[in-house]
């Protein structure tokens, strides 16, 4: 399984000089199957980009939205396969007792937020609420489970044969209680990444930063080093930058990062802020080892 | 133990959050799962039963629904199936009661109980939020 990022940043598209090297598109998450099928971890901005660097022979496209935040949806307008008539696209999301996942994502796609409607897209698409228990696509089965975070939000985990991917952008599981010493049963996301060859979480805020903003739905850095301790996930991959922080402003909170990881016994080689065009390769040890 | 080796299944997300927001309230409250497994009770409930949740830890449906000697004005126990967490949980909707409780110290409490079940898909839970009553209203036991 390879994973590719095209959005990293959180809230709002931050583009300019100062935000080159991490980027500035929102969330968007490229996975590539063993069975060479492609997933779509959210629709944020990065999402049009990754659409002109998709084969066009790619009918099928499973695209997962976490949950309906405009920094997660904001790209799907301008995906390039919803406007080829040989495209077949699934939205997958979470469920609302309000509306259907296809009138809530039109609430964007429509007037007079968007000049083109749904129903006017050329391909074929389709919306489906993430079911309840674990499911397949392609190679991969699929889970999701609702993380905490403002409204409806889901967390992922994708496995393809011994690997897995654990996505979770948004999650501030740390909200009302001290992740440290929880007992892992009512810890956020817990069953979701524990173990997971490679974790993507929200790290929106320094730990300065995090006090004007408890509630929001992100987490600091302590929260999601201690999420990652406390799952044992084998590499963590910070994501959903804030829309303030700089390129320079990163490199330092990438270093602060590492000093914290290390000082909780973990390898700064398994430790990384997401960047906009970054690859990784997700997968046990052994088929690391072994490819 | 490793965390990755415990074996209980992750709570359900709304049961995670009314669980935080108990922890962070000052009125007593409790938290029981869809059986009526008492799942937590605040620091506020704990001074008023006599006995810290840490201590007394999770307890079936029966016990907690006896333990604490839940009594009506007339001094006579309120049958099980009347208790508002019971009626939360069973019927889908709002209970309220007057009660009396035996604290584990031994102290009687006069108390409203108001209960609500959680639910998300469909009801994983129910909570109960109690407060010192300090009417000499006669309304004791059962659901109001």
């Amino acid at each position: 399984m390879r994973v590719k990022v095209w959005g990293a940043r959180g809230s709002v598209p931050a583009p300019g000089p100062e935000m080159n090297r991490y980027g500035g598109n929102t969330s968007c998450v490229e996975v590539t199957l063993s069975d060479s099928e492609t997933l779509i971890l959210d629709a944020g901005t990065g999402i049009r980009t990754l659409g002109f660097a998709l084969a066009t022979g790619i009918a099928n496209i499973n695209i997962l939205l976490t949950h309906l935040h405009l920094d997660h949806i904001q790209g799907l307008m301008f995906f390039p396969p919803c406007f080829r008539t040989d495209s077949r696209i699934t939205i997958w999301g979470p469920a609302s007792p309000e509306a259907s996942l296809e009138h809530r994502v039109a609430r964007y796609i429509s007037a007079p937020l968007s000049p083109v409607e749904v129903r006017e897209l050329p391909c074929d698409v389709s919306f489906r609420d993430t079911p309840p228990t674990e499911w397949e696509i392609g190679s991969a089965r699929i889970r999701a489970e609702s993380v905490t975070h403002r409204g409806p939000t889901l967390g992922y985990r994708v496995t393809d044969g011994d690997a897995s991917l654990c996505y979770i952008p948004d999650h501030e599981p740390g909200l009302g209680t001290p992740l440290d010493n929880v007992e892992p049963e009512w810890l956020s996301g817990f069953g979701l990444a524990r173990g997971a060859d490679l974790l993507i979480h929200d790290c929106q805020y320094t730990d300065e930063e995090y006090p004007e903003h408890i509630g929001w739905g992100h987490s600091p850095l302590h929260d999601a080093l201690t999420f990652a301790r406390r799952t044992e996930v084998e590499r963590l991959v910070l994501f959903h930058h804030d829309p303030l922080h700089t390129d320079d402003f990163l490199d330092g909170f990438h270093e602060t990062a590492l000093d914290r990881w290390e000082a909780v016994g973990g390898r700064s080689d398994r430790l990384e802020l997401a960047a906009e065009r970054t690859e990784v390769k997700v997968g046990s040890a052994r088929e690391l080892a072994a490819s | 133990m490793s965390d990755s080796s415990a074996h209980r299944p992750q709570k359900p997300l709304e049961l995670i959050l009314a669980r935080n927001l108990l922890t962070s309230i000052s009125t007593p409250a409790f938290l029981v799962d869809n059986r009526g497994l008492l799942l937590f009770y605040n620091e506020a409930a704990g001074a008023l039963l006599g006995i810290p949740f840490e201590e007394a830890g999770r307890m079936e449906a029966q016990e907690w629904g006896t333990r604490f000697g839940p009594i009506g004005s007339d001094g006579e126990p309120i049958p099980f199936d009347q208790l508002p967490l019971v009626i939360a949980l069973r019927e889908g909707r709002p209970a309220h009661a007057n009660l009396r409780i035996h604290s584990a110290a031994g102290e009687e409490h006069d108390i409203e109980v108001s209960a609500l079940p959680i639910s998300a898909e469909e009801i994983s839970g129910a909570m109960a939020i109690f407060w010192p009553r300090h009417d000499d209203s006669p309304n004791g036991g059962g659901e109001e």
